[in-house]
């Protein structure tokens, strides 16, 4: 047998006492494509940024290519041919793609036209279609993702970890992603990448690694596993499908007319859009990443900032509305629930009852606070979205990925909306939770309001949605009802 | 504090109050008089204008910004006011003028940082500037201005002892006590502290982000005002020239050091008020050691930096505040 590549034994990180990750063995063999699969807060993170010397482990082992380690930085992991790609690119947005490409080892006098050469040279060897000399700020994302590993190759590494590597892909950027990791294999580099989406691990890794709560449940072949494994391994309970399947034939009607968005257009996002959204109805938009959905949302909640709009008209009840805030939607009982709730979504430092306590104050709340009341509040929404936490003092940041977009969901939901919008409800939220938001957006529509749902996920639109609208290049092409809509005849309307 | 710190959970104010508690008995066994009655109400009047631009820059500190232009619009306003009275015009009228320059001041500030977006410590700093120069040219001739023989009356009501406590006192704790009130019990005061953890989510949220940043500048500007006013009182006299001293810095002391984070959201009212106390016992005790006004200002600028580095150690800068920047 070959030595492993990286051979980790025992490892636990505790943040503050609390383990992320708890005494897990783990190995990847050199040129492997090795799948991280888990739950949100499975600690899929943690350990890969253990063998990427972002973080050090509290305790346990690790040895690359057979030597003990103890990285204290991701240069030193570098070094042992070790590199990681993350979700957010580490790129350098005002620098070409060469000078990107160089960064960090660059001689102490740089021709920038030898750096360009060189960088030619090297993106023709990988077969990468990147401009050296675009700047990537100007770059879509599978591009980005293209420099960085170019990057890592070009440091020598011999494992790659990715985290998330496609869930800003579209499909076609997705397939070219997947025949690069390939390539990268046969070159001799092995690839870790953590990843939501079952299938794409079935169907490119060679060994799979389910995490649950910080402990390692199953590593096995590839080969042995099935969809439902994998799910049952992630949550420990047999969902098997459950979770995303259609709601039986039940179709709510119509209600009144709460928005209609008229020729709607502005820069290169949102091209001359319209549609509308009935009440007592959830109206689902599916689309990819750049079809401009989520701006077409912004602009009509008014989040949007410095939103010039080109043209077009947006009405709300039959009356005309140019939101130039969010207060202003608000206050009208529009509220848009954000797609990136760490940035925009809750206060960190506060607790569960003074985030939806907030919600209130900004929506005309009382002038003077009243913390009976806000505790008051708290409990209601707690009980109603089933939002656990250890005590009711927690602050936010404290809570799992599926309590925190709990509360921001009830953080606007206390506003009393007429319309509800939903950016993404369930990203980076786990299985269970995601059960519970969706039951959540079903009962709002059946209590009359009016809700969109905005997912790149595709089983999320078809499961949820009386109505399926489908965005694409900045403007809304092709409905669907429920019951004439196929996975692939949405797909179809959203690609092409 | 109202912020939401975790119960149960050691805070910087604590630390801060029992530094304040050692430091007060290291001195009173060193020094003789430390403990008289007279000391104590002098060290607590010296410090109670410090400690009232202390709540309009945690105010504004809290909210995610900073005042640095405080002390120039207190002296400019309080000066042209005092060149008024001598120039022979009635109260009524001086001060009114005074309350509006000062109100302007905060505006042009809000404005700076609300909608033409430049960042707080920048957009004030210039402000600071603007307004001392401005001040100078125009409205302010000599450096010292006194307060005029017919309006003496006013520096005597500092020598009165309402409920036994010195008027700058009564007035750093009345104004400490309001504005612990509006933070906590007020709308907009919660808003604050929306805005100054998650600016974001809290224009998101609906929360008018913007006009409540020039009402921040507005009230410090007006309470710089009133510790103007207090200062007068007590020395009878505005000394323009205080602007290019450390007062500033002293205020950002008080307040950082009592554990409101420069990175917004977090800590209290009664931090200013802790961070006051321990930073009046040692410059009184300081004093009376006959330390020199050089060596008083190298210990506070230790002082100062420990106090940042405590804040980063208990408020780590996350990937969140990185991104939007501090202050």
């Amino acid at each position: 047998m070959t030595t492993p590549l990286v051979e980790m034994t025992g490892i636990t990180k505790e943040y503050r006492g609390v383990p992320a990750v708890k005494s897990v063995t783990f190995t990847v063999m050199p040129a492997e494509i090795h799948a991280l699969l888990g739950e949100n807060g499975a600690g899929k993170s943690t350990l890969t940024k253990i063998i990427a010397g972002v973080t050090g482990a509290s305790s346990g082992s690790l040895k690359v290519a057979g030597q003990e380690v103890a990285f204290r930085s991701p240069s030193e992991a570098l070094a042992h041919g070790v590199a990681m790609v993350f979700q957010e690119t580490s790129l350098v947005p005002s620098m070409t793609v060469a000078q990107n490409l160089y960064l960090g080892n660059e001689k102490y006098y740089n021709r920038l036209r030898g750096l360009t050469i060189a960088a030619q040279q090297f993106l023709q060897r990988l077969n990468f279609n990147v401009d050296p000399l675009a700047m990537v700020a100007n770059l879509g994302a599978a591009q980005k993702q293209m420099v960085e590993i170019a990057r890592a190759v070009l440091q020598k590494a011999r494992l790659i970890i990715f985290d998330e590597p496609t869930a800003t892909l579209t499909p076609e950027e997705k397939r070219h992603f997947f025949a690069l990791v390939i390539r990268l294999q046969q070159d001799g580099v092995a690839v870790v990448f953590i990843s939501h989406a079952i299938e794409e691990a079935l169907m490119i890794a060679d060994r799979i690694t389910i995490l649950r709560d910080g402990e390692l449940v199953v590593t096995d072949q590839a080969s042995a596993f099935d969809r439902d494994k994998i799910i049952q391994a992630m949550v420990g309970r047999t969902l098997s499908g459950a979770l995303y399947q259609r709601h039986a034939g039940k179709v709510r009607a119509p209600g009144a007319k709460v928005l209609s968005v008229q020729n709607l257009s502005m820069g290169s996002m949102v091209r001359n859009t319209s549609f509308t959204v009935y009440a007592g109805q959830v109206t689902g938009v599916f689309g990819l990443i750049g079809s401009g959905r989520t701006e077409t949302a912004k602009i009509v909640a008014g989040v949007l900032k410095r939103n010039f709009f080109n043209g077009g008209e947006v009405r709300l009840m039959d009356r005309p509305v140019t939101y130039r805030l969010p207060r202003h939607a608000v206050l009208d009982g529009v509220v848009y629930v954000t797609e990136d709730r760490k940035l925009e979504g809750f206060f960190d430092q506060m607790s569960i009852a003074q985030n939806l306590h907030l919600g209130r104050l900004a929506a005309k709340g009382p002038a003077i606070v009243s913390y009976a009341e806000m505790a008051a509040l708290a409990e209601v929404w707690r009980k109603k979205l089933n939002i656990k936490t250890i005590n009711a003092d927690a602050q936010v940041i404290e809570l799992s990925g599926g309590n925190q977009q709990k509360v921001v969901i009830a953080k606007s939901l206390v506003q009393k909306p007429r319309l509800v919008i939903f950016d993404e409800p369930t990203r980076g939220v786990d299985v269970g939770a995601i059960a519970e938001i969706h039951q959540l957006t079903q009962s709002l529509a059946d209590d009359g309001l009016a809700v969109i749902v905005i997912s790149s996920y595709l089983p999320e639109i078809m499961n949820l949605s009386d109505r399926i609208l489908v965005a694409r290049q900045g403007r809304i092409v092709e409905e669907f009802t429920p019951s004439e809509a196929t996975e692939q005849k949405v797909m179809y309307a959203a690609v092409h | 504090m109202s912020g939401g710190n975790r119960r149960g959970r050691i805070g910087q104010e604590q630390i801060i109050l029992a530094i304040a508690i050692v430091v007060f008995g290291v001195f009173s066994v060193l020094i003789r008089d430390f403990l008289s009655a007279g000391n104590i109400v002098s060290m607590v009047q010296s410090v109670s204008v410090l400690g009232i631009l202390g709540l309009g820059m945690a105010i504004t500190i809290l909210g995610r910004g900073i005042d640095l232009s405080m002390v120039a619009s207190m002296s400019v306003a309080i000066a042209w006011m005092l060149v008024q009275l001598n120039a022979g015009a009635p109260l009524a009228q001086a001060l009114p003028m005074a309350i509006a320059f000062s109100v302007m001041v905060g505006i042009l500030n809000g404005i700076l940082v609300a909608y033409v977006e430049i960042p707080a410590i920048f957009a004030t700093l210039a402000m600071g500037v603007t307004v001392y120069g401005f001040g100078k040219y125009f409205l302010v001739e000599s450096d010292v201005n006194h307060l005029p023989e017919a309006w003496r009356w006013l520096a005597d009501l500092v020598a009165a002892r309402p409920l036994g406590l010195p008027v700058p006192v009564i007035a750093f704790l009345g104004c400490a006590a309001l504005a612990h009130l509006a933070l906590r019990y007020l709308r907009d005061g919660r808003f604050i502290y929306a805005m100054g953890d998650n600016p974001e989510a809290a224009r998101t949220t609906g929360v008018p982000v913007r006009s409540m940043m020039v009402l921040q500048y507005v009230i410090s500007a007006l309470i710089a005002l009133l510790a103007g006013l207090i200062m007068t009182m007590l020395v009878a006299s505005m000394n323009t020239r205080i602007v290019s001293g450390t007062l500033v810095y002293d205020v950002i002391l008080v307040v950082v050091l009592g554990g409101i984070s420069l990175s917004g959201g977090r800590g209290g009212i009664l931090s200013v008020v802790v961070g006051t106390l321990l930073i009046g016992i040692m410059l009184n005790g300081m004093t009376m050691l006959n330390l020199t006004f050089t060596a008083q200002n190298v210990i506070k600028a230790l002082i100062l930096l420990f106090a940042l580095v405590l804040d980063t150690l208990i408020n780590p800068r996350d990937e969140q505040t990185a991104q939007q920047g501090d202050i």
